[in-house]
């Protein structure tokens, strides 16, 4: 089937926006394809295959903004979008700070497409599937259940035009998979969970996602509740990093500059304990949020948020950058084409330290090592106060013991930024975000 | 966009998706006309209108699934896609599907008033009039956020056993977030209204009085003090929502993840599962609620489910999928995001049925305990029970008087456990709105549940004990530990 390319159809849309009165105009187009493939039991019960693309169009006028998607790429279609977009700008409030990024004469060179995933054929993605499944299985013959062996690839192409020269596009995939499993003991059932995402084929380890999903799943049998008590805990990577998402928005400008942080006002300043860096690298070699630019066209940059515990830098995009007269830092992400460009992450994570988890674990006498967490969605990004439940091993003379569960753990973000007092050289990444075991030096664990 | 198609040539694109043989296989075409307007800082900040056409095609052949999705729906698009799909999942003989033909409508969503009738600056007014309201209350509001946003879905569903639907879906939803602060302490309040309406929502209430209670709950908020932690009774107020339901058992009764092993109810059919004052409804034809359905995406009727009747054990909900593997009818919960899913069993306005007690009477009775007005969101792990949900408005009861408000709280508890302890049930009703997420796809749903009281449940807060020592509460004894916080100890 034959496709109109984005590259014109963005050129066209900004140039129609300009000639019906828009000041300045941007389009962003994205053309993806997708593969999923769901197994279990050795049957490959789903596989879906997909083609989405569309384009949204942002514009100004008299210092408005208006706003306009859509995935009908008809021209009558792509017309009325452009006419709505203007229109919607006509109620929008007046902002000085509102600007398009100018055109850019180098990007930085990105590697985000690796052709092997789109070379490789499509029974050898779903063997990667099965091989999960037969390795979790192969592990521990109490793995049962398979809620899902999974195996995804997406490739895409993002284009960007603005009236103020910007003219770019990059060609981009990445792969990944996971597994969720159910080990079965006695009538007690217990989950598992393990993933593995990035830029090559090559890169997943089907055994290693098996085994570690069927491991984790295994170790929960038995699992109990525990005595409420105030205690040392390790977070393990994967919970780390779902800490980390309720402080994103913390670390924005945006956040900021509406008084929506917790960390408003703190440029240089102890905000975490002093072996916490966090960095934001949207050129990180061979990560999946890696691109040449950002959602306005903006390059991609690395910035160290904070830095042994002092608070460096915010993130920006264009608007918030102009407002306090700042550079974007390239952080004006999008998910879609169906929104504006926010302010956030790209390739963000906790810089590894020197402690092996033995190690975080050796001085405890008597802890909770968290390996999931649930509700954190519910935890509130601008006070930072948490109250999740959470599961886990207990610790006892620093070693692991017995499996805990249906305990909560709640605190504050900002004082567990400061009681960390280990960090584990066990950096790993989830999707775009990366962490290594922590240690707290102590949280209230609620149970029995 | 190409002219929609004829029934012809639908049917001729099922032929396609069955071509490689199968058992099922089903055609959903999306068009979807969206408008946000969100207001933060004292200005519009972002008004956005979208349009998202798409289709998806799947095709069952005995466990497998292929499901292929695309922006074209045109007729060579579909039969591109349905092509695709016929590769996926190949089955041993080739079907002809039957002749289309249209079931009758449930339940009458007509709206008052179509979003795409209303102007946007209408819109906007109400908007700006809850920002406005909101900014006046107090000093320590320091930011406001309100959204609206509105669609007009329309779908067309057939499928390889003569099922053809054109339906329309118009959904609106207004939501008012208050930043409150004092000194150094930050807090926030929320409120939302959404439903299977237009313009017309807000006749049900006016933006200022949502503005009003986002702003109440955050300054309540700076006012209250820690959540205890421990183990406790717990009240939870008709007004707090549903969250308790949808998380405790709603989850587990989804057929998918019973037939897969993966929820504590499976294999309990006819067995007790709750306390007999216990009964759980899944109902899509309550007229202009935000999980209300006339059809499903699966283009099933939309229908009321009793799931646990007396604390019995009744019904699992079911897609077409989950009820072809046990040979039975869908129960109307075939639902999913967007042309870019496969359906699958989900909820629609799920809710514990009311019961005969006066709901101040409940909390009159309760010794000591949390009384939870206002739920926030929640999370379940179906395959162990084990539930948690948000508190975003709660209060300390002592000796029948609701004393002080809490912050931070979190209800952690196991579903079956939790369903079992209810020991007071009220007989007023009140419902919630969410968006529910399963397998990376969210579908509006409200949730509703009376007054009632569970004996114990895990309360997750950061402050300790309430005030003084609960000795007065048997069973409970209270132990000291590290010196900080008090906990206490079943």
């Amino acid at each position: 089937m034959s496709r109109i390319d984005m590259g014109t159809i963005t050129r066209k849309m900004v140039e129609l926006a300009q000639q019906k009165g828009a000041e300045m105009s941007e389009a962003y187009g994205l053309d993806a394809r997708e593969l999923s493939i769901d197994v279990s039991q050795g049957v490959v019960e789903t596989m879906k295959l997909a083609e989405d693309r569309g384009v949204g169009l942002r514009i100004f006028k008299k210092g408005r903004m208006g706003y306009a998607y859509t995935s009908d790429l008809d021209e009558k279609v792509l017309e009325s979008t452009v006419e709505r977009a203007i229109a919607n700008a006509v109620w929008t409030g007046e902002d000085p700070y509102h600007v398009l990024p100018s055109k850019v004469e180098a990007y930085p060179h990105v590697d985000t497409f690796d052709p092997e995933i789109s070379k490789t054929a499509v029974e050898e993605k779903i063997n990667l599937a099965k091989e999960i499944e037969a390795a979790a299985r192969a592990t521990d013959e109490r793995v049962k259940i398979t809620e899902r062996s999974n195996y995804q690839d997406a490739e895409y192409t993002v284009s960007i035009v603005n009236s103020r020269g910007i003219d770019a596009s990059y060609r981009g995939a990445y792969c990944g998979a996971y597994a969720y499993l159910v080990a079965e003991e006695n009538g007690e059932n217990q989950t598992g969970f393990a993933l593995s995402y990035g830029l090559r084929f090559s890169d997943i380890d089907p055994t290693k996602v098996g085994q570690e999903a069927a491991n984790k799943a295994v170790r929960m049998l038995g699992a109990k509740r525990i005595a409420s008590k105030r205690m040392p805990v390790l977070l393990d990577p994967y919970v780390v990093t779902q800490f980390m998402g309720i402080l994103t928005p913390a670390l924005t400008a945006e956040a900021v500059q509406k008084g929506k942080s917790p960390l408003a006002g703190k440029k240089d300043q102890i905000v975490a304990s002093d072996i916490l860096t966090l960095v934001d690298d949207g050129r990180l070699e061979g990560r999946i949020a890696s691109a040449p630019f950002d959602g306005e066209g903006v390059p991609s940059s690395r910035t160290v948020l904070i830095e042994d515990g002092i608070l460096k830098n915010y993130l920006h995009n264009s608007y918030t950058a102009r407002k306090e007269g700042a550079i974007s830092t390239g952080n004006g992400t999008r998910g879609s084409f169906r929104g504006t460009p926010e302010v956030g992450t790209t390739n963000f994570y906790l810089q590894a330290g020197q402690e092996t988890q033995e190690g975080l674990m050796a001085g405890i006498d008597y802890g909770f090592y968290v390996t999931e967490v649930m509700g954190m969605h519910t935890a509130n990004p601008i006070s930072g106060d948490f109250s999740i439940g959470a599961s886990g091993l207990l610790i006892e003379k620093g070693r692991l013991t017995t499996p805990v569960r249906g305990v909560a753990i709640a605190g504050n973000l900002m004082e567990l930024l400061q009681n960390i007092d280990g960090i584990g050289n066990d950096l790993t990444f989830f999707v775009g975000k990366g962490a290594p075991t922590v240690r707290i030096t102590s949280l209230p664990v609620s149970g029995d | 966009m190409s002219q929609s198609l004829e029934k012809d040539g639908l049917q001729e694109i099922l032929d396609i998706a069955m071509s490689h043989g199968g058992d099922f296989a089903d055609i959903y075409i999306e068009k979807k006309a969206l408008n946000g307007i969100g207001c933060e800082d004292n200005k519009i900040e972002r008004i956005n209108s979208g349009t998202d056409a798409g289709a998806g095609i799947r095709v069952i052949a005995g466990d497998s699934t292929a499901y292929a999705y695309t922006n074209d729906v045109s007729f060579d698009g579909l039969a591109h896609a349905a092509r695709v799909a016929s590769h996926g999942a190949r089955g041993d003989q080739v079907r002809k599907s039957r002749d289309l033909s249209t079931p009758l409508a449930p339940v009458d969503l007509s709206v008052q008033l179509r979003p795409d009738e209303v102007a946007i600056e209408k819109k906007v007014e109400k908007v700006l009039a809850a920002n406005q309201h909101a900014r006046t209350l107090d000093d320590r509001i320091k930011q406001v956020t309100v959204g609206f946003g509105d669609i007009i879905q329309q779908v067309t569903i057939a499928n390889t056993e003569g099922v053809f639907v054109e339906d329309e879906r118009i959904r609106s939803r207004f939501i008012v977030h208050a930043v409150a602060a004092d000194g150094s302490l930050i807090q926030t309040g929320y409120e939302a209204l959404g439903g299977s309406v237009g313009f017309e929502i807000f006749e049900e209430e006016a933006p200022e009085d949502i503005a009003q209670k986002a702003v109440d709950r955050a300054l309540l908020m700076l006012e209250a003090k820690p959540a205890p932690s421990g183990t406790m009774p717990v009240v939870m107020a008709a007004e707090a929502g549903g969250t308790m339901v949808h998380e405790a058992c709603g989850h587990g009764l989804e057929a998918d993840l019973v037939q897969k092993g993966l929820s504590v109810y499976g294999g309990q059919k006819g067995q007790e599962v709750a306390s007999p004052l216990v009964t759980v409804i899944d109902d899509g034809t309550i007229r202009g609620k935000y999980g209300t359905i006339r059809f499903d995406d699966e283009g099933t009727k939309g229908q009321k489910n009793v799931l646990i009747e007396k604390g019995v054990l009744k019904e699992f909900m079911y897609d077409r999928f989950t009820a072809s593997k046990e040979k039975r009818e869908s129960t109307g919960n075939g639902r999913r995001e967007s042309y870019q899913h496969k359906p699958v069993p989900r909820m629609t306005n799920t809710l514990i049925a009311a019961g005969d007690e006066d709901p101040s009477a409940i909390i009159k009775d309760t010794k000591e305990g949390l009384l939870v007005k206002k739920m926030g969101g929640g999370q379940v792990n179906t395959t162990n029970g084990d539930f948690v949900f948000d508190v975003a408005e709660g209060y300390i009861i002592k000796d029948g008087e609701i004393v002080h408000a809490v912050r931070g709280a979190t209800l952690t508890g196991n579903g079956p456990e939790v369903l079992r302890k209810v020991d007071r049930v009220g007989k007023d009703l009140g419902y919630a709105i969410g968006t529910c997420g399963k397998e990376g796809q969210g579908v509006p749903v409200s949730d509703a549940q009376p007054t009632m009281r569970i004996q114990s449940l895990i309360v997750g807060g950061t402050g300790g004990a309430p005030d003084s020592p609960n000795k007065k509460l048997p069973a409970l004894a209270n132990i000291l530990s590290d010196g900080t916080p008090r906990i206490r100890r079943l």
